[in-house]
């Protein structure tokens, strides 16, 4: 009789861990949290005992107050509003020019001739230095934002580009060639462009992240948006403040680059 | 002997050599391949069999001599297809869309180019694996969908590069049967590069023995076995014999 019960008892118990398996994810979740946790903890703490010197540290629990401020205020909305502009912008041109520019170096001897000495001088200047010309030329504005982005994305996809098209297998060109795709045209389509797209397209990704930091950048200078709200924020020792922009900026990069894994992945649906 | 009554293509007396290379792999080489003929290479492997199939396909310009196609012009077909050793899918095309490479040249409307792609893969076995990516595929599966790329184009010369090696012997014996059926019913002339002597015998009208540095022809046995053949015979033996002598194996 004790076997039996035993027997339906280990049963039952075995049902139910089947049912009431704890995967990976919790787990993972959990620890996640926990790491988050652990952090606001060391912050409040170093707020507390004033680690950093008095008032230098912004206090944690003030946050989610602060962001409805500044939600309130309606400065948050429009500062990200006006950064987004000069991010896409920025980012486009950059891009545009640097897929291009890359293109056409790769796949043409004269091109890349001429511009090699041209690109080794300019290449190591950072995008930050340009940021004298920026103003120089377009005043403070949505413009020279956009420029001095456009020029640290330029870069990046530039050598992306560049390297997927010089690492595209030749057998492809001999096979685009045995069946009437002889032209420049022709090849670039059907083998050069989707042959070096994963590269171009991840040069296109660090050009996404690249892009936010020289836009904050180019924003403490003045322009409007969330590098400027930062800066005024700041100088009246609105500590709190200048942590939503912050968090503002971050969580407006993951959207951006969740959304480019996406459209990553659709475009690249044929990798294994 | 027959005349020559219609070469498809002629090779005539070409000379060829590899980028680079001081010494020419073929020299002053001809051969003629009739319509609907099915010609079989054979060489020791750096013989220069493949370079001399490139050169047929017009993918190689030789250094002496000329290859000449003869075959009406046609603005919805080509002249010559390759199908390469490995089996050279593009791997962002679907299945569909690699047999569709070579009809975007062609002066072909959307629903005929789709009829010739539905066509080719009817005839090599892979009409369920159209939405296929080439990833998905096994080796002999690409190797047909190469098959059916180069059929698509209806060429008047099936041109193949050891198109078997890289397969398994199940697959690969699986694939000689299939082609031998696929060949005829494209009524294409084709020439098949291997350096398998039995493969050779079994698929071949003709065998063209590659030999010697610079290579030249060294023979051209013809197989007169009737088809369908049988792996076992004893008169595709005789056949493989004599090309074995012919190579010196």
């Amino acid at each position: 009789m004790g076997t039996l019960a035993e027997e339906s008892a280990r049963a039952t118990r075995r049902s139910e861990s089947m049912r009431w398996r704890w995967p990976q994810l919790p787990r993972r979740v959990l620890l996640g949290i926990g790491g988050v946790l652990a952090f606001i903890a060391l912050w409040k703490a170093s707020y507390q005992f004033e680690w950093t010197g008095a008032g230098t540290m912004p206090d944690p629990f003030l946050l989610p107050q602060t962001l409805w401020e500044e939600g309130a205020s309606g400065r948050l909305l429009p500062a990200i509003g006006s950064s987004l502009i000069h991010y896409a912008w920025g980012l486009g041109i950059g891009t545009a020019l640097g897929m291009a520019i890359g293109f056409a170096a790769a796949t043409n001897a004269m091109f890349e001739d001429v511009h090699a000495y041209l690109a080794r001088i300019l290449r190591p200047i950072p995008p930050l230095a340009w940021v004298v010309f920026a103003i120089a030329w377009f005043q403070v504005s949505h413009a020279g934002a956009a420029f001095v982005i456009a020029i640290g994305v330029f870069w990046v996809n530039y050598f992306a580009t560049y390297a997927a098209i010089r690492g595209v297998d030749p057998r492809y060109y001999e096979l685009a060639r045995a069946f009437g795709h002889g032209s420049w045209w022709r090849q670039s389509l059907t083998v050069t462009l989707p042959a070096a797209a994963p590269g171009m397209l991840s040069g296109f990704r660090t050009g996404v992240g690249q892009a936010w930091m020289a836009l904050i950048a180019a924003e403490l200078l003045g322009v409007p948006g969330m590098g400027q709200e930062m800066n005024s924020a700041a100088g009246v020792g609105a500590y709190e403040a200048v942590v939503i922009y912050m968090f503002a900026i971050s969580a407006v990069y993951a959207l951006c680059d969740f959304a480019f894994v996406h459209f990553e992945n659709w475009v690249l649906q044929w990798r294994p | 002997m027959a005349p020559l009554a219609h070469p498809v293509v002629e090779v005539d007396r070409v000379t060829l050599r590899h980028p680079n290379a001081l010494a020419p792999v073929l020299r002053n080489t001809s051969l003629a391949i009739q319509d609907g003929e099915f010609v079989c290479v054979v060489g020791s492997s750096g013989v220069g069999k493949s370079t001399l199939l490139r050169a047929v396909a017009g993918l190689l310009e030789p250094e002496g001599g000329a290859v000449r196609v003869h075959a009406p012009p046609a603005s919805d077909r080509r002249h010559r297809a390759v199908v390469f050793q490995d089996s050279r899918l593009l791997p962002w095309r679907r299945v569909a869309g690699n047999v569709a490479l070579g009809l975007k040249a062609l002066a072909l409307d959307k629903g005929e180019a789709e009829a010739r792609v539905r066509d080719a893969l009817a005839l090599t076995g892979l009409t369920d694996f159209a939405q296929r990516w080439p990833h998905q595929l096994s080796g002999g599966q690409a190797q047909r969908v190469g098959i059916a790329r180069a059929l698509a184009v209806r060429p008047a010369i099936l041109l193949m590069d050891e198109p078997f090696s890289a397969v398994d012997a199940i697959t690969r014996k699986h694939l000689q049967d299939e082609l031998g059926r696929i060949w005829q019913a494209s009524g294409a002339a084709a020439v098949f590069v291997t350096h398998d002597i039995a493969e050779a015998a079994f698929l071949a009208d003709r065998v063209v023995v590659l030999a010697g540095s610079p290579a030249g022809v060294a023979a051209d046995i013809p197989v007169t076995v009737p088809r369908p053949r049988r792996r076992d015979s004893s008169e595709l033996a005789a056949v493989a014999d004599t090309i074995a002598k012919r190579l010196h194996v």
